[in-house]
């Protein structure tokens, strides 16, 4: 991999009571560019995105060996505030999953938690984001209804300027457009193109087609290991690992 | 066309057992569709009766005059009956106990569902049940011996029954409702939202505060109806502390003056005042006025909750109640009055140290905010949150130690095993406790099939619709009823209007009303929890329903049954305000030899030891103990019993 890494990670195991749900990764990320993780239901990909933030946290009895450096820092290290690393480190889930509140407001909450107050701040800020998003058009006479109220489209796409807002580094996708129409799916992957203009992608799907469209780079994980990881052309036209072979064209999964 | 031929004769064979079969199971229907209507029929005689025995007094003094008149003296050379000062104190002391318990409750919601561990929880949330168990009459002792002492010495006034220890009091016990359907409806909110805000870097209070309570708002909103309907029917226990002095405070926000409320008036006068008269018409009319009350506010929290649980089932999609801009002008509106009540607190009634020490912490924080950091703004916020927590501890504590401690030494064979003697000053209370036991089996005896059958009737026989909602609010109608009203409606029908006479009899049908949604609820629930695949298992063997209800749907949901039931009975075994006017006597020797006879009982025996019988110390804590370890018993085997089959069901 010739791009510079923004995330690297060593060694890094995770156990969720007895199950040892991701054994020994490695993987460089590469600084703005796509990165997909691929692999079977079960494999550890959303595990293994859930540590780049640290959210793993929220559950009970996991236990995380190893080291992840986000720019050369040690997220777990002692000194490492929580706070500051998700605010770095976005994320967008699998089930779009607005707050009860308005538009403006989800999108909003972000830079208001961090301490911005400023009404005309505020509103660029998520006017800036909504339009990032691609969204911005279809809002903007309605900024103050519900959220809820949005199509499951529109709501990922809200999601994803609620965290654009907060200008991260990284934005962590999992798998958010499985609960998408193909024609929302189409539109959240062009969104996904122009955003590693600015941020660096790392993507959980367990839609081949979708990796091999948006990403840069590729890792397939099987049953909690990183069997391969490269180039996304390298990875789908000649994988290096007989495993990822038979994965990619469809022998199990 | 052998085949055939058998298969038809089989049929016709058993078409006689399908017609018999057939009007069985109408009958059976039938007789539980009588059983759940039975709450809407009582909820219409207690209107009617209330009205009936209250209408001579509003055609007399009129509406207005009586709702609004200033001055309540039934017992003048010229009666007056105003109810305006009971009105206003019933407010008032609501008032206060909201000021006093909302934010203690909130907190502690807030620690239970997001701060406290697993283990921490599982001994917390027993403790708070506590608190609900504890009688009434017994909060109301601790009250009038611990509260208003404390309240006297503190402030330095000649007695300590005023609105504030009635609002102390009552907002205490507020706390225990408040707190367990607060962190419901904290812990319901989805954890998407949580996760949501946490990844975009929020601290764990910012999404506390700003998105998992604002999400959980009209639940907690209606737990603070609950509450208040809670306080509003309350009687034994701010008739013991409250003053009673039927007056307005002056100034008004004097929360050292004392007042009186409308439940206590009743508690107070009902039992001093001659049948048919202005003044008995009067205190029906009392009744009437708190009933509607009370009957507004429960109606509106179970709208609230009713309404939430739709919305969540079907995605919801409507706008917000509120727009956010006026949402910021009415946390800017709210902030002001905060911060005028404190000042009118402090300047009116507290004693100087706390205005010392609330001026500089209060404005310290209005100015310094905005220079501390999230993180010591979230170890602010938890260190009130956990303390909110410790003080609900703290009280459960402070009442249970000064109860056991002063009530141990009474406890003795004589004292469980002997009649009173000397007013209760000395002997025992075996008659009480039998009292009491005798009242509440029998109101479980009655109640029992009554709430079993309109369970099975509303869960098995019906789907949704005009009817079973009717029933559905008749229940729920007769949930919110305080209890003085029970007691007054058995007094007008049961011993008056029936010719029962004040008995063991009227005090169990009573309280059999009282505890009937309960058991109705209860049941309900256990039998909703029974997996409809089971159900419709036995109906495509060819079983019919009620052969379905019988074998199938009902033996796993006995446990929650019987567990409902033993919640009930201990209710019912710490309630006074039901029986003190239609079952019970102070002293007797004796055990009642039938049910038409009238019995001691524990409440109301502590009820009269701790207000109209000096220098009976001993006696007083040991009853209180009694009471207390009697419904602590029974809800600790309700507690038991649910635990257990809980473990049997998971395997």
């Amino acid at each position: 991999m010739s791009d510079a890494a923004i995330i690297t990670t060593n060694n890094v195991n995770l156990w969720y009571h007895e199950k040892h749900a991701l054994q020994s990764v490695s993987i460089r990320v590469p600084r703005n560019r796509v990165t997909a993780l691929i692999g079977p239901s079960g494999c550890g990909k959303s595990t293994l995105l859930r540590c780049f933030n640290r959210l793993n946290d929220l559950i009970d009895h996991v236990k995380i060996t190893g080291e992840i450096k986000l720019d050369d820092e040690n997220i777990h290290a002692p000194s490492t505030d929580v706070v500051t690393l998700r605010k770095k480190v976005g994320m967008v889930f699998q089930k779009p999953n607005p707050f009860p509140k308005s538009i403006y407001e989800n999108v909003a909450y972000g830079p208001r938690v961090h301490g911005i107050r400023d009404k005309t701040e505020l509103d660029r800020i998520v006017e800036d984001s909504l339009r990032h998003a691609a969204i911005w058009d279809e809002v903007k006479e309605r900024l103050n209804d519900s959220a809820l109220g949005l199509s499951g489209g529109q709501q990922q796409r809200l999601c994803i300027a609620r965290t654009l807002a907060v200008e991260p580094e990284v934005i962590l996708m999992d798998e958010p457009c499985s609960a998408l129409d193909p024609i929302a799916t189409a539109k959240i992957e062009n969104l996904i193109e122009r955003l590693k203009e600015d941020y660096t992608v790392i993507i959980v799907t367990h839609n081949m087609q979708q990796a091999a469209r948006v990403s840069d780079y590729t890792g397939f994980m099987y049953l909690g290991k990183l069997i391969e990881c490269g180039k996304t052309g390298q990875i789908f036209e000649h994988p290096k690992e007989e495993l990822t072979e038979n994965y990619i064209t469809g022998r199990f999964g | 066309m052998i085949f055939t031929k058998k298969t038809g004769s089989a049929v016709t064979a058993s078409t006689g057992t399908a017609r018999l079969s057939f009007l069985k199971e109408q009958s059976i229907k039938t007789v539980f569709f009588f059983t759940a209507f039975f709450a809407v029929i009582v909820v219409t005689f207690i209107l009617l009766f209330l009205l009936r025995d209250g209408y001579p007094i509003f055609s007399q003094v009129g509406i207005l005059n009586f709702l609004l008149g200033p001055d309540w003296a039934p017992t003048a050379v010229i009666p007056l009956y105003g109810i305006l000062p009971l009105i206003v104190g019933t407010l008032l002391v609501t008032l206060g106990a909201m000021v006093f318990a909302v934010p203690l409750s909130i907190g502690c919601a807030i620690y239970l569902s997001e701060l406290a561990s697993p283990r921490t929880k599982k001994v917390l949330k027993p403790a708070v049940e506590l608190l609900a168990g504890i009688p009434s009459v017994v909060y109301g002792f601790f009250g009038l011996i611990v509260l208003t002492n404390f309240i006297r010495v503190s402030f330095d006034i000649p007695t300590g029954e005023t609105w504030l220890a009635a609002s102390v009091l009552l907002g205490i016990m507020a706390l225990p409702t408040i707190i367990s359907v607060s962190e419901d409806a904290i812990s319901s909110v989805p954890h998407e939202y949580k996760e949501g805000s946490l990844a975009i870097g929020a601290t764990r209070w910012q999404t506390i505060s700003r998105v998992l309570v604002p999400a959980a708002l009209s639940g907690i909103a209606a737990a603070v109806i609950l509450g208040i309907g809670r306080v509003v029917g309350e009687t034994m226990a701010v008739l013991m502390v409250a003053g009673n002095a039927a007056i307005i405070p002056e100034p008004i926000w004097n929360i050292l003056s004392p007042l009186r409320t409308l439940t206590a008036t009743l508690g107070i006068e009902m039992g001093e005042v001659s049948v048919g008269s202005e003044h008995y018409s009067a205190l029906f009319g009392i009744a009437v006025v708190l009933l509607v009350i009370t009957l507004i506010i429960n109606l509106s929290a179970v709208a609230i909750l009713r309404h939430l649980k739709e919305g969540r089932a079907q995605g919801p999609a409507r706008k917000p109640l509120i727009s956010s801009a006026a949402k910021e002008s009415l946390a800017r509106f709210g902030e002001i009055i905060g911060i005028a009540v404190l000042l009118i607190f402090l300047l009116a009634a507290a004693p100087w140290w706390l205005a010392a020490l609330v001026l500089p912490v209060a404005g310290g924080w209005y100015f310094g905010r905005d220079r501390l950091s999230q993180n010591q703004i979230q170890m602010i916020a938890f260190g009130l949150v956990g303390l909110a927590t410790v003080i609900v501890l703290a009280i459960l504590v402070i009442i249970l130690q000064d109860i056991v401690v002063h009530g141990l030494p009474a406890l003795s064979w004589e004292f469980l095993t002997q009649p009173p003697k000397d007013l209760g000053r000395a002997g025992g209370i075996f008659p009480a406790i039998v009292g009491t036991l005798y009242l509440v089996l029998g109101a479980i005896a009655i109640a029992l099939p009554l709430g079993v059958g309109a369970a099975i009737y509303l869960v098995e026989y019906t789907r949704e619709g005009r009817i079973t909602r009717l029933i559905r609010t008749g229940v729920d109608l007769l949930n919110g009823t305080p209890s003085i009203v029970f007691g007054l409606f058995g007094f007008a029908f049961i011993v008056l209007y029936l010719n029962v006479g004040v008995s063991l009899l009227a005090g169990q049908i009573t309280l059999a009303l009282m505890v009937l949604p309960t058991v109705i609820r209860t049941t309900e629930e256990s039998l909703k929890n029974i997996p409809q695949s089971l159900r419709e298992g036995s109906l495509a063997l060819g079983a019919t329903q009620w052969q379905t209800i019988s074998r199938v749907v009902i033996p796993p949901a006995v446990p929650g049954i019987v567990t409902g039931a033993i919640l009930s009975i201990g209710r019912a075994a710490g309630e006074t305000a039901p029986i003190m006017f239609t079952a019970v006597v102070f002293s007797s020797r004796f055990l009642p030899d039938s049910v038409f006879e009238p019995v001691m009982a524990l409440p109301y025996h502590l009820f009269i030891l701790a207000t109209n019988v000096p220098g009976s110390s001993t006696n007083k804590y040991g009853t209180a103990l009694v009471l207390l370890l009697l419904v602590i018993g029974f809800y600790s085997v309700a507690i038991i019993v649910r635990t257990h089959f809980q473990n049997k069901a998971r395997g």
